[in-house]
This record gives structure tokens, C-alpha cells and sequence, in this order.
């Protein structure tokens, strides 16, 4: 032909387009470029987390709050500390009475006297920990504010809201307000008993400013920087008022003595695809740390494994497909125990 | 109490925030915690803007105010005041679902939430009055400004999250101004660059009588908590180089002649916008270096090959 054709446009687009366009091939591609070392999209290696910064008590109007980031993602956690009074438990009020005999050594405590103290029940039944979470906050393109919490949103909480009864994190003797009368109004021969006249309810409330991927463990991580720099007033029952004051000293004000360092990792499982037949069975596997939103779009399993210190495995939360086995969940227990140093430090320093 | 189900809930005998002794035996304690303004009445306080937090939407901005507090940690748990914290998101300008009617022009949501963090009292989760009148103003504020008719059929969502507001501020100047950073930064044509701006009348407590002229000082960008009688307050969303006002709101008792106010809160907004302008000249100042260096890396750094 005569007229010549305009020689075709190169068939190339820019990354961001590709990865929209065909995230599956996209991911294996960069996973398959090198066979010695994997690198995923967002440069890091399969087994590589993303680095972690703290920043405790930045809020005023909280007993105890956290700005944590994890890459991309950043989270605001705010403790807030109300007074649950006594007649307004609801319920039979079983715990009082089985409390004020445990109460009557509770003064001379220590750290370990009271771990094996069974109150996981006590705090999940008058409900003294209430977190929740904030998603709508623009901080994803998928949620946006003016509905009814998502279905993802609800599902983290639960989550978290169940991690944080099961590790038994915070213990109920720190959010009883206690009170030993001055004399025993029935006999007052005998010593007064300690009676608990309410409890602290800790308001854990945890915003989104910006999500990119694994939102469960960076909400983890806000609640238990926050939690551990939460400090509650010293409160009293006043007799003459009959209700229980606080003191706004700062020195008589005490922080809560959490059990242990439970720590979250959470791992997402890449299944690649064959690409030919003949090429023999090419589909490979790769299970990323900590992924990304754009990896969490792409992988069906994910796998969580909660770590405590010494390596003690407290919980496995495992969905959506069957490539992890026993072999790979070996290591992902090895990366969670590596990341646990990580996270004790982080915490440790901020 | 109604429980909400997709929640986790608070215990059904509800909870009280703490009562501090010395606030109930001692009169006048708060008053004594309460700091004083020592700023001139028309100098308007420290702002900390930055853009492009939030990697996932197309525009977002970050404010702060920091809170005047003493350097010594003080020995009391009752915050005399607290910082100003507001983050805005952009979500969009995207296309508007299939069901939604033809629009001619873009369609803008504005939604200010506060966490319940973020005052005195703890707020809920579900919307209340407060943050939906907040959402009205901005909204009008924005409306003058966004150049609608280039994005017909489209929606964009204006998220302003107070993360920790001033006590009982109903203004939303730093709302309007933070917005509008976040709404250059993503790239959103406008007219011109709306700021807020605050103005309030206050009494004077040096003043004993209350008839005399001096009794009621007009302040600019007044801090709720070092003004005991805030008598009337002004906010503004300002144009600065189109000399327009897109948002007006005013409350209390502003006297025969509120144009002095109006003239005030005018002034601060001009003071904000001189931030906002500085730091997006530098938000743009920093992508341009930032693709120059990236076009270097890609020259560099070898593509990855894709087959199939």
C-alpha cells in the first residue's frame, strides 16, 4: 500500500495503569522477575513487613491515646475512661461479692500475684471494654461515611474486640473502684469490708486517618500503645456525696498493668497462575507479611497469627483457601516471632 | 438505651465521666485552670497545615492548632485547652452510580464527623446536630468556589474528621480552611482559594461596669476556652482575591453594627490563607522535584517484564 501506516503505538502502559488494569499478572509478574530474591509491587520482599512508628499521647481529652503508622496506613486510638456506678450493673451483681474477698489482698499485689486470676468473664459480662472503630473517615475509597458501618468494618471489630477479651490484656482489678468503710455499719466490732462501688469502662476508639492495607494490625497496635499509656485518676467513693470522685492529681494516678504483649501479624497468600500448560505446573505460592491494600485486593487467604512474649502462640485466625499447611504455617509463626522483637521495641521506645 | 447492632456497645446501665472532687468542693477550681489569652486581640494563632496525607484519596490535608499549654507538664488531669486536630479527605471526582438523576455539575458531599475523642464529653458514632450543621456551612462555604460545571455527572465527598476540636466551638473556620487545602491538593478546579476565619466579641474582664465602651473587645481567632463571655462570634469563608464572601455565620448578641465583626473574622481568614498559600506552593514545589527525581530512577531501574 502506498500510504504508509503510522507505525503502531508501543503496547506499554505506566505501572499504576497496569496494576488497575490486571492486578493478578501484575503481582506475579513482579514476584516472578527475579527468582533469587521475590519482589513484590511495592518493593518489599515476600517476608518483609513495612516499618512501624508510635506516637503516644498526642490527645488531650483522653486518659490514654497512640498516632501509630504502618507505612501507608495511620491510625488515632483515644482511651477514654467512664464510671460504670455499681447499682447500674446490670445483672445479678455475682462479681461484687466475688471480688471483695478477692479484694482483701488486693493492696499488696504484685504483678504476678493476681495473673492467674479469672476475670475474663467479669469483663466481658459488665462489658468494661468497649472498642470500636471508625472506617468512613475518606480514609478508603470503599468506605465512605453516610452509611451503617461496613460489613469489613464490623468484622475488624469483632476481631479485635474478641482478641482483646481473649489475651485477657486488661485486668479487672485495675477498673474496680473499690471502698472499705469506716466502720462496719452491722458490727462495729468487726473490720469493714471492701465493697466495689464501680467500675471504670475503658472507651477504645480507633480512626482510620489513612488505609493501605491490614487495618487489623495496625488498629492492634494503636489499642495496645494506647491502652499502655493509659492512666487513670485515682477515684475514691466520697461518703458525705455518696458517689465516686476522682482526684485530678497527676502523681496519684495510675496506669494499667497489662498481661503480656500479645502481637498480631497478619500474612496474605498470593496463589499464582499457571501461565502454560506445557510449561509444567508453574503456579506458585507466596505468602506476603503484612500486605498492602492492593495486595489484600488480590488474595483470597490471609492468615493471623497472634505471638506473646517468648514466642507463645495465642491465637491463629486462618480464612479463605488451603495453601498454608502445616510446613507454612511453621513459617509464618517463625516471621510473627520475628516481627514480635520488632513491635517490643517500637513499644518500648515510644 | 438503644443499642446499635453493628457496634460494640457500652454497658446498658450507661456511664458517667468522671467528677472531680475538687471541681465540686472547690468553688471557682476550673476558673483558676482557665488560661488567659496573651496573644494581641487581633493576632491570630499558630497554624501547622500540611497536604497529601491520606496516599488513597485524591486530595487530602491535615490541621493543627497547636494548644497554648504551659511548658511545665502540669500537675492537674484537667486540660485547661486543647489543641485544634483536623484531617480532610477528597474522595472523587468520580462518576455517580447509574441510578443517581442527570447532574449538570459536580455534585458535593460534605460530612464533618467528630471522634468521639475529640471534646470534653464523649461523643457518639452516629452523626448528632452539631456535625450536621457543621457539614451545611462547609459545604456552602465550598460550593462558591468549586468551578462545578467541568465534572457534569460526577460526585466528589468532602470527609472533614476532627480528631480533637476546641471545647465548645460550633465555628468551623479551620473545617473550611483545611477542606480547601485538601481540595487543591486534589487538583479540583476553583475560582479562588476559600480560608476561614474567626471573629468574636468578647467582655473584657479587666472592665468592671458593664455599660462602658471598653467593656466588649473584638478578637480575632478567639480560643474558646480563654474567653469566659464570648458574646457574639462571626465566621467567614473568604475569598481573598475575589474580595467575596461565600459563607457567613453568626451568633449571640452582635450589637447595632456587626460589620466590624464581619471586617474581623475577614482579617483572620486572610491570616489563614497566607499559610494555606505557603504551603501549597510548597506542596507543588515538592512534586515537581519529586518527578524529576523519579524520572531519573526509572531510567535506572529496569522494568519488569510481563508475559502472557
Amino acid at each position: 500500500m502506498a500510504t504508509a501506516l503510522p507505525p503502531p503505538p508501543a503496547l506499554s502502559f505506566p505501572r499504576p495503569i497496569f496494576a488497575a488494569l490486571s492486578p493478578h499478572p501484575f503481582l506475579q509478574a513482579h514476584l516472578l522477575s527475579s527468582t533469587k530474591s521475590p519482589l513484590r509491587a511495592n518493593g518489599r520482599q515476600p517476608s518483609d513487613f513495612r516499618s512501624l512508628g508510635v506516637n503516644p499521647g498526642s490527645l488531650t481529652h483522653c486518659h490514654g491515646s497512640a498516632v501509630v503508622r504502618s507505612g501507608n496506613t495511620s491510625v488515632v486510638c483515644g482511651v477514654r475512661a467512664e464510671i460504670l456506678r455499681e447499682e447500674d450493673v446490670a445483672g445479678t451483681g455475682s462479681y461484687g461479692t466475688k471480688s471483695t474477698s478477692e479484694q482483701d489482698n488486693d493492696d499488696n499485689m504484685d504483678d504476678e500475684a493476681d495473673d492467674d486470676e479469672d476475670d475474663a468473664e467479669e469483663i466481658a459480662d459488665l462489658r468494661l471494654l468497649v472498642p470500636n472503630l471508625e472506617l468512613s473517615t475518606g480514609s478508603t475509597p470503599l468506605n465512605l461515611p453516610g452509611t451503617a458501618p461496613s460489613a469489613a468494618a464490623q468484622t475488624l471489630i469483632t476481631r479485635l474486640h474478641a482478641l482483646l477479651l481473649a489475651t485477657r490484656l486488661v485486668r479487672a482489678a485495675d477498673l474496680r473502684i473499690a471502698h472499705t468503710p469506716r466502720v462496719n455499719a452491722e458490727d462495729p466490732d468487726t473490720t469493714p469490708l471492701r465493697t466495689v462501688k464501680g467500675y471504670w469502662v475503658l472507651y477504645i476508639d480507633v480512626f482510620f486517618i489513612s488505609l493501605d492495607g491490614n487495618a487489623f494490625d495496625a488498629a492492634w497496635l494503636a489499642m495496645l500503645a494506647a491502652l499502655g499509656g493509659t492512666r487513670l485518676p485515682r477515684a475514691f467513693w466520697d461518703e458525705e456525696l455518696e458517689m465516686v470522685l476522682c482526684d485530678d492529681d497527676v502523681a496519684l494516678a495510675r496506669g494499667l498493668r497489662l498481661r503480656g504483649l500479645p502481637v498480631p501479624s497478619t500474612f496474605a497468600v498470593f496463589e499464582g497462575r499457571a501461565e502454560d500448560e506445557d510449561v509444567g505446573d508453574g503456579a506458585r505460592n507466596w505468602v506476603l507479611s503484612d500486605p498492602d491494600a492492593f495486595e489484600e485486593a488480590v488474595c483470597r487467604e490471609t492468615v493471623t497469627v497472634v505471638v506473646d512474649r517468648g514466642g507463645v502462640v495465642r491465637k491463629i485466625e486462618k480464612s479463605g483457601g488451603g495453601v498454608v499447611g502445616r510446613e507454612g504455617m511453621r513459617d509464618c509463626v517463625e516471621r510473627s516471632i520475628g516481627r514480635w522483637g520488632v513491635w517490643e521495641e517500637v513499644l518500648r521506645k515510644a | 438505651m438503644n443499642t446499635d447492632r453493628r457496634r460494640i456497645n457500652a454497658p446498658s446501665g450507661g456511664t458517667s465521666a468522671p467528677i472531680f472532687a475538687r471541681t465540686v468542693k472547690e468553688a471557682g477550681y476550673l476558673q483558676s485552670l482557665r488560661p488567659t489569652r496573651t496573644r494581641s486581640p487581633n493576632e491570630p494563632r499558630k497554624i501547622f497545615l500540611q497536604t497529601a496525607i491520606i496516599p488513597s484519596a485524591s486530595g487530602s490535608a491535615y490541621l493543627e492548632i497547636p494548644s497554648t499549654l504551659p511548658s511545665p507538664p502540669s500537675k492537674t488531669l484537667i486540660a485547661p485547652t486543647s489543641s485544634l486536630k483536623i484531617t480532610a479527605s477528597i474522595q472523587g471526582p468520580k462518576p455517580l452510580p447509574r441510578s443517581a438523576p442527570f447532574s449538570p455539575s459536580l455534585l458535593l458531599t460534605t460530612t464533618v464527623k467528630f471522634a468521639p475523642f475529640a471534646s470534653r464529653t464523649r461523643r457518639g458514632y452516629i452523626r448528632d446536630s452539631v456535625e450536621r450543621d457543621l457539614g451545611v456551612h462547609l459545604e456552602t462555604a465550598l460550593r462558591g468556589v468549586i468551578i462545578g460545571e467541568r465534572w457534569p455527572k460526577s460526585g466528589v465527598e468532602v470527609i472533614v474528621t476532627v480528631l480533637e476540636g476546641d471545647e465548645d466551638a460550633w465555628w468551623g473556620d479551620g473545617c473550611i480552611t483545611v477542606a480547601s487545602a485538601a481540595i487543591a491538593d486534589a487538583g479540583i478546579d476553583c475560582v479562588d482559594m476559600v480560608s476561614g476565619g474567626v471573629a468574636a466579641i468578647v467582655r473584657n474582664p479587666s472592665v468592671k461596669s458593664r455599660e462602658s465602651v471598653d467593656a466588649l473587645v473584638t478578637v480575632l481567632d478567639p480560643c474558646p476556652a480563654e474567653h469566659q463571655h464570648i458574646v457574639a462570634a462571626c465566621a467567614v469563608g473568604y475569598l481573598a482575591e475575589r474580595d467575596e464572601i461565600t459563607e457567613i455565620w453568626m451568633k449571640g448578641d452582635v450589637g447595632a453594627s456587626p460589620d466590624a465583626l464581619i471586617e474581623g473574622a475577614r482579617h483572620a481568614a486572610v491570616g489563614s490563607l497566607t499559610v494555606l498559600k505557603e504551603v501549597l506552593l510548597e506542596a507543588v514545589k515538592g512534586k515537581i522535584r519529586g518527578q524529576v527525581s523519579q524520572e531519573e530512577e526509572k531510567i535506572a531501574q529496569q522494568d519488569i517484564e510481563m508475559t502472557g
